[in-house]
């Protein structure tokens, strides 16, 4: 019972959805009906130039992320662990932290090309805060008692962070990875409706400005399911590689 | 305080030699830069596009902010309400809000009420899931003696549960101010007729380095100010509660 209670919201959503659309009040360039939705959404599916543009988006947000990872859990385990690195670089990052990288992608454009890999550097410099800071208080946090009794035991300094320091600080780093991971699809799907001539962003604003706003709102669907899928992923990857801790979310 | 900055200050002394041995047009020195950046703050227009980008920003973040703490403390504290809008929220939750900002434009129009309303819709997620996960995680012991000592469900919300909630709508809140730039940059990088975004824009087609430069700076000095502030209030508010990790 409890698991269809949000359908008291979802439902008549859609039914006041459907209801605008078959109204006549508006156009139906404003409240296109959702059959009319659902049949874009199917063409999206059986055409190639679509799934390729949604293969593009993809690839930007994931090569990002997956560079921002690498380099944001080594940064941030090194600004945990070592004190000169956590205060050479600590101040760097706080500081910078508030300010929209976003406003760097024109002068981006300029260095990297109008083509991915400006929109791949904007996306690994967004996603490699949030990775960066949670992952240094994890580093930074890994409770002493373990790593004396490790010592103690005889643990050399490459066994100590491998057994003790990355597992304590899993949880933080995957954390990092769950806040950047939704960042990283925004910036992509920014930076191509600014500028680009591909990927879902572009096809978006091209969907509108050629008034097919049917298509454009099953694109909106894409990318939303998208961005769903992806974060389910990586909470089942955390799961599975976290798993003597569960994840404490809702809809896991 | 000079020692913590010294990273960012060999970056800017860097940079600046840098340039002395030659850097392509569209990197400007930092000296060029705040010399550009300070003759901008001489002119009028730098003043008209911060106070559009602010005027968008700023009503966005509040309508959010605003509603994301009632409906988070409200689904943090009802069952009812949990079992029906939660589900739903973090379901979108991952789904990148920006998407929305075509069809706002359809709905509401391409002026300023479809870029503050997409502000909005940004900043309330952050700040309803903290507001949500910090009313659930009223300590038990704290509910049972406020009730025991005759408070009512009003007092105890009020006195109990929103205090308890505080240090996470803080947290909550700082995300989505940032967020209220970025959204607010990328709206006005799409479609607008003024504010910083589209001075980057204009900027860039034109080819003037020296604008795209200091709409960086201010959306910079911006985004670090509003952040500072917020800190601020926080340290003011939560006083009893120390310093965050």
């Amino acid at each position: 019972m409890s698991r269809l209670l949000p359908l008291a919201i979802v439902l008549p959503a859609l039914i006041a959805w459907e209801l605008a659309a078959r109204s006549g009040l508006w156009s139906p360039l404003i409240f296109p009906s959702l059959v009319k939705i659902f049949n874009e959404l199917v063409s999206f599916f059986s055409k190639s130039e679509y799934l390729m543009e949604a293969w593009v988006s993809l690839y930007r947000a994931l090569g990002g992320f997956g560079l921002a990872a690498a380099a944001g859990v080594t940064l941030g385990m090194v600004m945990g662990r070592s004190r000169w690195a956590g205060a050479l670089l600590d101040p760097l990052f706080s500081g910078t932290y508030a300010v929209p990288k976003l406003a760097l992608f024109p002068i981006f454009i300029f260095v990297f090309g109008i083509g991915s890999l400006s929109k791949v550097a904007l996306v690994f410099l967004e996603c490699l805060y949030p990775i960066v800071i949670v992952t240094s208080q994890g580093a930074r946090g890994v409770n002493r008692v373990l790593l004396w009794s490790a010592q103690n035991m005889g643990a050399s300094a490459a066994a100590t962070l491998r057994r003790v320091v990355v597992p304590a600080a899993a949880p933080f780093i995957f954390a990092g990875l769950r806040v950047a991971l939704p960042i990283a699809l925004i910036v992509v799907i920014i930076t191509e409706m600014v500028s680009s001539a591909d990927g879902l962003g572009y096809l978006v604003i091209y969907s509108l400005s050629s008034l097919k706003t049917d298509r454009m709102l099953a694109v909106v669907v894409v990318i939303a399911a998208m961005g769903w899928a992806l974060d389910k992923g990586l909470v089942m990857l955390r799961n599975r590689l976290v798993y003597w801790e569960k994840l404490e979310t809702y809809y896991v | 305080m000079i020692s913590r900055a010294s990273a960012v200050v060999a970056l800017l002394v860097l940079w600046q030699l840098a340039s002395l041995w030659g850097l392509p047009d569209y990197i400007l020195s930092p000296v060029e830069i705040l010399k550009h950046f300070v003759a901008a703050l001489g002119t009028r227009e730098l003043y008209t596009d911060i106070g559009a980008s602010l005027g968008r920003a700023l009503p966005g973040f509040a309508i959010g902010a605003a509603l994301g703490i009632a409906l988070g403390l409200a689904a943090g504290v009802s069952r009812a309400l949990d079992g029906a809008l939660s589900p739903v929220i973090f379901l979108t939750y991952p789904v990148p809000k920006i998407v929305m900002l075509p069809i706002f434009m359809l709905w509401f129009g391409i002026g300023d009420l479809s870029k503050v309303l997409i502000i909005a819709l940004a900043c309330f997620y952050p700040v309803f899931i903290n507001a949500y996960y910090g009313a659930r995680s009223t300590q038990k012991i704290l509910v049972w003696s406020a009730l025991n000592m005759g408070a009512g469900q009003g007092e105890i919300f009020r006195r109990v549960v929103v205090p308890s909630a505080a240090p996470q709508i803080f947290a909550g809140l700082r995300v989505s101010l940032a967020l209220s730039f970025i959204v607010m940059f990328a709206a006005e990088m799409i479609n607008a007729r003024s504010g910083l975004g589209q001075l980057i824009r204009v900027a860039e087609n034109s080819l003037r380095f020296d604008l795209m430069y200091v709409s960086l700076v201010t959306i910079a000095i911006l985004g670090y100010a509003g952040d500072s502030l917020l800190r601020y209030a926080r340290h003011r508010a939560l006083a009893w509660q120390g310093e965050p990790a």
